[in-house]
């Protein structure tokens, strides 16, 4: 900076507080802002020509306002005109100067000026003014709260006051109350009664005041009077109707015309009944209640109002309860009672059922019956009987009207009974009801009558509707249409005339009805028809339990399931499988699934559908199709026979079909019948590929493991054990698994036994059969295995001839898979056919592990010196 | 005095009374509708009037019944004085504002013979009140009836007894009760008089409004 720069900088410094003020000056600066409106404002400029108009600007907001909200009066004066807007209850608007120059910078302080903006609404009207006046004790209150609602918004700042006019007209009388509240109460020395009060709200602020609409009424015109000491009477000799009493609220001289409305209901009705207002004379003080239903309690309210078109109904009173007195029954022929033969009779017993009229006015003590038999339709009287049935019904049966079995009459052959019924209560005898049992009803027989046609049943509109076509040519007084579910019975009468109605009684969503329609000849029923329907159906409340029919096959199974008859909720329309989104009848049951793939396991579901809905059985039906793998196993061993009968050909031909010295090779030395065969015996054994083994020698943890694959296929103690117990191939050395035959499982055995059959296994008793002519067959040779199994016994079992009876020595059977063949095909003829699948399931690994074991069993028997099951054939071919 | 209170009070008045009466006719339903609220209002002083002396007599001890059979000075006359009905009901007027002083006395009178929680003075309180809201009301009634008519206005302050003894307090007391009721009598009997010629004539003159 240069001296001389630095120098006026001082100057300036040193000289600025002398410049007289500032040099920008705005204006106006108003008390308070109405938000929402524009305000106008200028900024002058005084004292210098340092700047112009056109360097000025305004800031508002902390924002520069736009220039086209500018308005230059001349050089030194620059008008702006914003909008009052914000939430801030205070801002400042500024005016400042843009220009740069070396006295601005100095005096930067006098080139800014700016006007407090004070921010408010207006007050706005109220609205809704009303007044009320509560009864103090006897008198009216000397007081009166009045209401309003608030329009508009404000600032807390400058926040809306109210004062509430209470004016008394004609009267130098006014009534002040100040409040920040949107009510206020005016507290007077006494109420002005007959006097015109003028009522208004007066809205306040610092912006201005706003009055409301004057509310114009005589004082009296706000009392909200409640009524008092309502009470509710019955009168004797007036069963239908209570007498309500009560007492003004205000004496006459305070109030002059009062008028009143009175409600009432049932007991735990939900609607009220209103008295129509003409029926209510003004500034009464008792009404009576007309046209009641005898014996019922009644809740009855009551309010009052002054009469003038302005003012407030009171609350309604407390409830006032009664119950009216009981009258005779009304019982008769339209009451008329149901008789249940179809269902009941068996042929020669009707059981009436009389149902309670609407209105019984009163509990019904008894009915008195009387039956009196004819001989025949022209009703010859027959022998009578009388009898009471004393009814105790308790008093929360009101939702139905209750029906009475009598008493089960015996009917004769060729013989009308007419019934007649009286209901008595408290107060007297009802008229009679009456009717006749034809005489053909006794062989339930076709009626009179016969039934009516085409009926069906359907819901309409929350209703059950029923049609039908009366009979032809016969003529029918009326009808009875009856509606049975479970053990609920209700009817219902239509005239003669009517062929469709819908039942008027209390029906229930989702559950089934039976219902049918009875023609009358005059007291004469006719043949019912009958239809079930729903007034509702619904989706069905649980899905069909599903379970498989016998045992699956290889690719199908047949699958049962049911719902319970209270779950429909619905006809079923269709069942649905889902394993193939198959659909069956609603009529079937069953279903057999087919094309199913071997070795899977299915998850089946049944789903019922009703025109609702549908819902599926929570519990899937599981099929666990254990198509063993015995196609497999099978084909694995025929394979590998296959393979071992070709590297192996030449055992299989020496063993089989041995070499056959040729005698004219022979020399006379070598034919020596001294010759020892006993070296070679233990050899020849084991090569055969067949042998039978002494159990001791086998040890007894000898078992027949033979179809791995099969285990699933077996008792559950089977599969979850892994005990083998089957007949076929043994492997007494390798398996470390005992059989459930083991002696040494005795608890096992304890129990199992029970529930288990014998089976044998049965071992073959030569591998050359059909080249032993003269096979004898040897107790100790044949030996059963028996053990405890579901297995059924074989045939050979009960061959006395073929098996030795309870015996436990246990037999190792070897097998060897160049030599069990014969001894294989002799288990296909001995076994059942599933047995003979059993046999197919012996894994090869299990075989492998044999293998090598039976070498060492083999040489143990050998070396223990065991009896051989038959004799071998030593050195070749020994003459027939 | 009363034909002189009349004489007295608003010679004016009368004039124009008699030559606007026919006004009556113009506004029926509107002055009907006054003179409903002001009909009950007297009835409730009446009434209220009823129970007031039955209260002041057990208030004032024995010999009460006495008290009110005593004759007394400068106690307004209880009847109606004019001949037309704008005269009739500024007698009214007038009379109702001599009443008021009278019950002011009264219930100053018995502020210092009763306790200051004596229902007497509550009642009293509240019966001058009623007894002030009827002068409006009656007030209010003579404007709508005759509107080009000045409001009557008593010619000057209405003479009270001057000071008594506590006999001659609790005697005047009931006798300004007593001729007030009679006086309400005729109030109420004078209003059904007009009520039976202006709401019914708002009747008959109905279909022109």
């Amino acid at each position: 900076m240069s001296t001389g720069a630095l120098q006026l900088l001082l100057l300036a410094c040193f000289t600025s507080p002398f410049i007289a003020g500032n040099h920008l000056l705005t204006a106006p600066h108003p008390n308070v802002l109405e938000i929402g409106t524009n305000f106008t404002a200028s900024c002058m400029i005084i004292n210098t020509t340092e700047v112009t108009s056109d360097d000025l600007y305004w800031i508002a907001s902390e924002t520069t306002v736009p220039k086209e909200q500018y308005t230059k009066v001349n050089n030194t004066t620059l008008n702006v005109t914003i909008q009052v807007s914000g939430e801030n209850s205070e801002e400042w608007l500024f005016c400042r100067s843009r220009k740069v120059s070396n006295y601005v910078e100095l005096h930067e302080a006098d080139f800014v000026h700016a006007i407090l903006l004070r921010k408010a609404y207006s007050p706005m009207k109220p609205e809704n003014l009303s007044c009320i006046a509560l009864l103090k004790e006897d008198k009216i209150a000397a007081t009166v709260t009045c209401s309003w609602n608030t329009v508009g918004r404000q600032i807390n700042k400058y926040p809306t006051m109210y004062t509430l006019h209470f004016k008394i007209h004609w009267m130098d009388i006014n009534y002040n109350v100040k409040t920040n509240e949107t009510s206020a109460t005016v507290s007077m020395d006494v109420f002005p009664f007959y006097m015109e009060v003028h009522i208004w709200v007066e809205a306040h602020n610092i912006l201005g005041v706003v009055q409301s609409d004057v509310l114009k009424h005589n004082a009296d015109s706000f009392v909200k009077l409640p009524p008092v000491d309502v009470m509710i009477l019955s009168e004797s000799s007036f069963p239908t109707t209570l007498l309500l009493n009560w007492s003004r609220p205000i004496a006459k001289q305070y109030s002059a015309v009062i008028t009143y409305e009175i409600r009432y209901c049932q007991s735990g009705a939900n609607t009220w009944t209103d008295v129509p207002t003409a029926d209510i004379r003004e500034d009464i003080e008792s009404f009576r209640i007309q046209d009641l239903v005898p014996d019922t309690v009644y809740v009855i309210q009551l309010r009052c109002k002054k009469k003038n078109d302005y003012g407030y109904w009171s609350d309604w009173s407390t409830n006032a309860t009664q119950r009216t007195l009981e009258d005779r029954t009304f019982y008769d022929d339209t009451n008329r009672f149901n008789i249940v033969c179809d269902s009941v009779c068996q042929g020669c017993f009707c059981l009436p059922h009389p149902r309670d009229p609407l209105s019984t006015n009163g509990k019904i003590l008894r009915f008195d019956v009387s039956i009196q038999e004819h001989k025949d339709k022209a009703m010859i009287p027959g022998s009578k009987l009388e009898l009471s049935v004393p009814v105790n019904r308790s008093d929360d049966s009101t939702t139905r009207r209750p029906v009475t079995a009598l008493k089960e009459i015996l009917l004769k052959d060729k013989t009308a009974v007419r019934v007649l019924v009286f209901a008595i209560n408290s107060v007297g005898k009802s008229p009679r009801a009456s009717l006749i049992i034809p005489e053909k009803e006794l062989n339930i027989t076709p009626g009179v009558l016969p039934r009516v046609e085409s009926m069906r049943a359907w819901p309409d509109d929350g209703k059950l509707w029923v049609e039908w076509k009366a009979p032809n040519d016969h003529h029918v007084t009326e009808y009875v249409v009856e509606w049975v579910t479970g053990d609920v019975i209700d009817w219902q009468r239509e005239n003669r005339n009517t062929t469709k109605t819908f039942i008027k009684g209390d029906l229930q969503k989702f559950v089934r009805y039976t219902v049918s329609v009875y023609p009358l000849h005059n007291d004469w029923p006719g043949s019912s028809a009958s239809v079930q329907a729903y007034l509702e159906e619904g989706a069905p409340l649980q899905g069909p339990s599903v379970r498989l029919k016998g045992k699956p096959g290889r690719s199908e199974a047949e699958l049962v399931w049911s719902i319970p008859q209270s779950s429909l909720q619905g006809f079923i329309r269709t069942y649905i499988i889902s394993y193939t989104s198959g659909m069956v009848p609603s009529n079937t049951t069953t279903y057999t699934l087919t094309s199913l793939i071997g070795n899977t396991k299915y998850d089946v579901w049944v789903t019922a559908t009703t025109t609702v809905g549908s819902t599926e059985g929570n519990t899937p039906g599981e099929i666990e199709w254990i198509v063993v793998g015995v196609s497999f196993a099978f084909l694995f061993v025929v394979i590998m026979t296959v393979l071992l009968c070709t590297y192996k050909k030449d055992m299989i031909k020496r063993n089989f079909w041995p070499e056959i010295p040729n005698p004219g090779e022979s020399t006379i030395g070598n034919w020596s019948p001294d010759y020892s065969l006993r070296a070679e015996a233990p050899k020849e054994n084991c090569l055969s590929g067949i042998s039978v083994l002494d159990v001791d020698a086998c040890d007894e943890k000898c078992v027949f493991e033979e179809d791995k694959p099969g285990l699933p296929l077996k008792k559950d103690k089977y599969l979850s054990e892994e005990h083998s117990s089957g007949i076929g191939g043994s492997s007494c050395m390798s398996s470390p698994r005992q059989s459930v035959s083991d002696s040494d499982e005795g608890g096992d055995i304890a129990d199992t036994t029970a529930s288990t059959v014998q089976y044998s296994s049965v071992v073959a008793s030569s591998g050359y059969k059909g080249q032993t002519p003269n096979f004898q067959p040897q107790p100790s040779q044949t030996v059963f295995l028996r053990s405890e199994s579901t297995q059924p016994l074989l045939d050979s079992e009960e061959n006395p001839d073929l098996s030795q009876e309870g015996s436990r020595q246990s037999q190792c059977f070897l097998r060897h898979a160049a030599g069990n063949r014969n001894s294989f095909n002799q288990l296909l003829e001995t076994e059942q056919p599933e047995d003979l699948e059993n046999l197919d399931f012996c894994p090869l690994e299990e075989d492998t592990q044999q293998l090598s074991s039976e070498d060492q069993v083999t040489e143990h028997c050998s070396a223990s010196g065991p009896p051989s099951s038959y004799t071998p054939q030593l050195g070749g071919y020994r003459p027939q | 005095m009363n034909g002189h209170v009349k004489s007295m009070c608003c010679p004016r008045f009368m004039e124009l009374a008699t030559s606007k009466f026919l006004f009556v006719a113009v506004s029926s339903n509107q002055q009907c509708g006054n003179l409903q609220p002001t009909l009950k209002l007297t009835r409730l002083v009446q009434k209220e009037s009823v129970d007031l002396i039955k209260t002041y007599k057990a208030a004032q001890g024995e010999m009460s019944e006495l008290f009110c059979k005593v004759p007394i000075n400068n106690v307004p006359d209880p009847n109606i004085s004019g001949l037309e009905s704008s005269e009739r009901i500024a007698s009214i007027y007038t009379n109702l504002q001599a009443f008021l002083a009278h019950l002011k006395r009264v219930y100053e009178q018995q502020l210092d013979l009763q306790l200051p929680t004596s229902t007497l003075l509550s009642k009293l309180h509240q019966f001058s009140t009623f007894s002030g809201n009827l002068a409006g009301r009656v007030s209010g009634l003579y404007q709508t009836l005759f509107p080009n008519l000045p409001v009557p206005e008593p010619a000057g302050p209405t003479t009270l007894p001057p000071p008594q003894n506590v006999f001659q307090q609790k005697v005047y007391g009931c006798v300004v009760l007593k001729i007030y009721k009679e006086f309400l009598s005729n109030v109420l009997q004078e209003l059904r008089t007009v009520k039976s010629q202006v709401c019914r004539r708002a009747e008959l003159n109905a279909p022109f409004f």
